[in-house]
């Protein structure tokens, strides 16, 4: 019944989200679709399919490929944040400068070949897939509704045998998927992986964050309320150096002397505060921001063998756990913010009433060692106190702030399909937090009667036990895979196989799996697990 | 016949209802053969050296009361994870013994830091995971709001520097005194303790876990020996910063110059001396304590459970580490026991809180379990160490007080220990 709803009712929906949430220029007509047959080879056997590609009305990019042997479900995939605007050469974050990327990912994977192969996987079992490119990059959530929406109309004019539609995105593509989910009744399940919070909540992580680092590191970093045009470009660009040097300046300072690391020169804090390592600070930017003190490299706990091994794990390790992050975090941060900025016409971000003391908690007590001790703590806490001249707080820009708050973000948690989330427990760009509100927020609505009961399974990756390795003379090895559950890392193929074979079945049954039949699904993989009780910490914009 | 074929049916039917209708599912981690619980506790790391024992004390223990028909016919299995005394750390194995190991409780784990980042990490208020007889004298573990299912057993750092601070003004009037703390919530919860106690101090030293050194502690020393007279020196920290202070100290010449109280957690002479303290040197230091000294073999607790440990324990030498963990053992059967053949993990924690006041037990204070307590032991006896390692009481008077963690008076006790069960196999209900 709902899908011969949905086809009737599609192109009115499409027509009223467009003409309602979008003020944009519509262009008359979307490019005409042209297909053309491709196939491939699995275990010797051909399997063949077409694969058709077009624009959408906003310039969206968009592909789909149907197989010949069609099963009647379709895959709608939507791909994670991408820089909006155009960047020259930067070492490091864009070694090879950037053009904005309008491309389309068919299914999600760590590279274009285990796209490939996921794509191939499903095509091979019958199903057919779609995504859009996105009209516009950066934070894109009510666009990217309007594409997928779009999308699916032309999938099934050209299609007519599709009768379910699933959808999954990465990161801010989750994000886009369980609004387009919530929103419209054209999705019969969702998995949503490692999804972004609300923009309210990433922004508000993000400004934290810089505001912190440039208040301790380098107070001539702009961070937020760019000039416009090329004034801000430059302004912009600018700070990504001046962040860098800073970052550079911590690493190499905790790398010649990790128990008592200097502060960078560009820090105008005062002497008194430069006496305590600067690995402290960088733990309690962390803590006051919500940055995971596991990452990639650093599990919060390992040492190197010998007289250091307990007081690394206890008291280094998190603060490096953080700087690791935090570079991620940063980058992310300064790149989002700039685009928010220029999207929603002035200062994102507002501190003026946060107390950052009373943020700290109990990880003033577990942290004690990494923050060396209380007193330290409050030393540093008191620099950010907002009476402090020389940490003067960003006062958001009232339009801009509605804009982020109100206007950005489309989830709400009113699930009444069957909806997986799979993050990942020490995830520095979208951490597990989000997916606790996102949990919070579909339980109020159950209990207010605008969502569904048991349609929400949330699973999570953990890192391993203990994961730090280290060379012969005791320095810190980052992997070259990333470290599964941290690094807002994608997650293997085969992990992603058994995400699609529950989310085929949930869009076929209208059920979710039953805890017991998806505990044995995730089984091989150790770092996976389902406890419904799992609580992270919210993030600080959602308490 | 039709009649009695109708009543037949019905009863037929009766019983198929009702020998469908599922059993209640019995809480994680319990079989009608065994009991799983777990532990959380440093096996390796510096923290280790001191409290590495507490697991295999209380395995030995366990495994007295399997060999002798264990919990109402079920054995008990203790499974131990290593989480260095690291936070993060103890948050991840906390939570594989509650998801992997599916424990039924938890016993025993170390560290304030630890814990509380694990309590709340491992979801055990949410899960109901009964937390039984923490390694932790941090006084916030009794707050029954944020750990409602959490036991201590330790008289708290704010009783103990209470006492403490009573002990020295009326044994050392006129002395300067000099605090060295770790500053964390181990050391602020002493501190808070000691102004509670109206205790002055000339010298307060906060230092964090880990950072101390030799250079530090040699730096500390010779600072404090500009305090005229005979300063006390009370170090409430961890057993092998005691002992770092005690080799500056040495090395310094300046042993002598101070009269030495160590904290209860910083204060085993046995870990001491394993860390190279010298006999000489502990040779007067006091130190408090609940429990009777591990060392004194006339008690008939450490005689019992010496026994079990040289059986179930071999190779392990008896101390003070070795009588908690066996007595934290024996507590958690008496709980066992008390909460009857249906165990369930509420009526585990209803157990203790109506029954565990009488539950039999080393030490030498009461127990305070309650309805509306989750509080442990609530006093302490101060003593003077010999160079043996041994700790007699201080002016040869055995003198027990008790208090509470706020501001409630110190009061002489008038506990009378029970006995130890025979063969140390208890036997209530």
């Amino acid at each position: 019944m709902k899908n011969i709803k949905t086809r009737k009712s599609l192109a009115a929906l499409v027509v009223t989200a467009l003409v309602t949430t979008l003020a944009v220029a519509i262009p008359s007509s979307a490019q005409a679709t042209t297909c053309s047959k491709a196939s491939f080879t699995s275990a010797g056997k051909s399997v063949s399919y077409q694969k058709c590609t077009g624009t959408d009305w906003q310039g969206a990019k968009y592909e789909i490929r149907m197989p010949s042997k069609f099963n009647g479900m379709l895959y709608l995939y939507n791909h994670g944040i991408r820089g909006n605007h155009n960047m020259p050469k930067i070492p490091i974050i864009r070694p090879n400068g950037y053009v904005v990327d309008m491309s389309v990912e068919i299914a999600p994977g760590r590279t274009a070949a285990d796209q490939e192969f996921i794509a191939q996987e499903l095509l091979k079992q019958g199903y057919a897939l779609a995504a859009s490119g996105i009209s516009t990059q950066g934070w894109s959530v009510p666009e990217a509704v309007n594409n997928n929406l779009q999308l699916i109309v032309e999938a099934r004019s050209k299609f007519p045998k599709i009768n379910k539609i699933v959808s999954w995105g990465d990161s801010l593509g989750g994000a886009i998927s369980q609004s387009l989910s919530e929103k419209f009744d054209v999705i019969d399940a969702a998995a949503n992986l490692h999804m972004a919070g609300s923009a309210n909540s990433q922004f508000t992580y993000a400004g934290d964050f810089m505001w912190l680092f440039k208040t301790f590191f380098d107070p001539t970093i702009k961070a937020h309320g760019y000039s416009s045009g090329d004034a801000g470009k430059a302004e912009y660009f600018g700070d990504i150096t001046k962040v860098l040097t800073a970052f550079g300046a911590i690493q190499a300072a905790i790398r010649a002397n990790p128990q008592t690391p200097a502060w960078p020169a560009t820090s105008m804090v005062p002497d008194t505060m430069k006496a305590i390592p600067v690995r402290s600070a960088v733990l309690l930017i962390g803590l006051l921001s919500g940055v995971p003190v596991q990452s990639n490299t650093y599990d919060a706990s390992s040492g190197p063998a010998g007289p250091l091994e307990t007081s690394f794990g206890l008291a280094i390790s998190p603060a490096l756990g953080v700087l690791e992050n935090g570079f991620t975090a940063a980058a992310t941060a300064l790149i989002g913010n700039y685009d928010a900025e220029i999207k929603c016409g002035g200062t994102i971000f507002d501190n003026t009433a946060t107390d950052y003391a009373a943020r700290l908690g109990d990880n003033g007590d577990v942290y004690a060692a990494g923050l060396t001790g209380k007193a330290s703590a409050a030393g540093m806490l008191s620099w950010l106190n907002k009476l402090n001249p020389a940490a003067p707080r960003v006062k958001g820009t009232p339009a801009a702030v509605n804009c982020i708050t109100n206007e950005q973000s489309a989830y709400s948690g009113a699930v009444t399909i069957p909806t997986i989330t799979v993050s990942q427990t020490a995830d520095q760009v979208t951490p597990a937090g989000f997916i606790q509100k996102f949990k919070e927020l579909y339980e109020e609505n159950v209990a207010s009667g605008s969502a569904k009961p048991g349609m929400l399974l949330n699973i999570w990756n953990k890192p391993p036990d203990t994961y730090t390795k280290f060379d012969a003379v005791g320095s810190p090895i980052t992997p070259v895979i990333p470290t599964t559950g941290t690094s807002h890392f994608m997650y293997t193929n085969a992990d992603l196989l058994i995400i699609a074979k529950m989310l085929a079945n949930a869009g076929k049954t209208g059920k979710l799996p039953s805890l017991a039949t998806a505990k044995s699904a995730i089984k091989k993989n150790k770092n996976m697990f389902i406890d419904p009780d799992f609580k992270p910490e919210l993030m600080f914009a959602d308490r | 016949m039709k009649r009695f074929s109708i009543v037949s049916a019905v009863v037929a039917l009766g019983a198929m209802v009702f020998t469908a209708l599922p059993a209640q599912a019995a809480d994680p981690g319990l079989t009608s053969k065994e009991i799983k619980l777990g532990i959380s506790t440093p096996l390796t790391g510096t923290a280790a050296l001191s409290y590495g024992k507490v697991p295999g004390a209380m395995k030995a223990y366990f495994d007295h009361i399997n060999a002798n028909g264990g919990v109402y016919g079920r054995k008990i299995k203790l499974i131990v994870r290593d989480d260095k005394y690291l936070p993060t750390l103890a948050a991840t194995q906390t939570t594989n013994l509650v998801l992997k190991d599916g424990v039924f409780a938890l016993v025993a784990a170390l560290g304030t830091a630890t814990h509380s980042k694990a309590y709340a990490a491992a979801s055990l208020a949410k899960k109901k995971v009964p937390d039984l007889f923490v390694n932790t004298g941090f006084s916030g573990f009794g707050n029954r709001t944020k750990y409602p299912t959490t036991f201590t057993v330790l008289p708290s750092y704010a009783m103990e520097a209470k006492i403490i601070s009573k002990f020295v003004k009326d044994k050392f009037p006129g002395q300067a005194v000099a605090l060295v703390a770790q500053d964390d919530e181990f050391g602020v919860d002493g501190v808070n303790g000691f102004a509670a106690g109206s205790l002055t101090l000339a010298s307060k030293t906060l230092y964090p876990q880990s950072s101390m050194t030799d250079a530090r502690a040699k730096a500390l020393v010779t600072g404090l020996s500009a305090i005229p007279g005979k300063p006390v020196v009370i170090l409430f920290g961890t057993t092998d910063v005691t002992a770092l202070i005690f080799k500056a100290a040495e090395s310094l010449n300046l042993v002598s110059k101070f009269t030495w109280i160590a904290g209860s957690v910083g204060g085993d002479a046995n870990t001491l001396l394993a860390l190279g303290v010298k006999p000489a040197t502990i040779d007067g230091a006091i130190a408090a304590s609940f429990f009777p000294d591990a060392k004194d073999t006339t008690d008939e607790y450490v005689k019992e459970f010496s026994k079990i440990n040289a059986k179930y324990n071999p190779g392990v030498s008896f101390d003070n580490v070795v009588l908690q963990g066996m007595n934290s053992a024996m507590l958690t059967v008496q709980a066992l026991r008390a909460a009857g053949k249906n165990l369930t993990r509420t009526g585990l924690m209803k157990a203790i809180e109506n029954k565990g006041a009488k539950f039999a037990s080393a030490a030498l204070v009461p127990l305070n379990y309650s309805p509306t307590s989750h509080i442990g032991y609530n006093g302490y006896w101060m003593g003077q160490l010999n160079a043996k390692g041994e700790l007699k009481p201080f002016g040869g008077t055995l003198s027990v007080v008790t208090t509470d963690s706020t501001t409630g008076p110190i009061t002489p006790s008038t506990f009378k220990r029970q006995s130890i069960p025979k063969n140390g196999i208890p036997t209530n209900s």
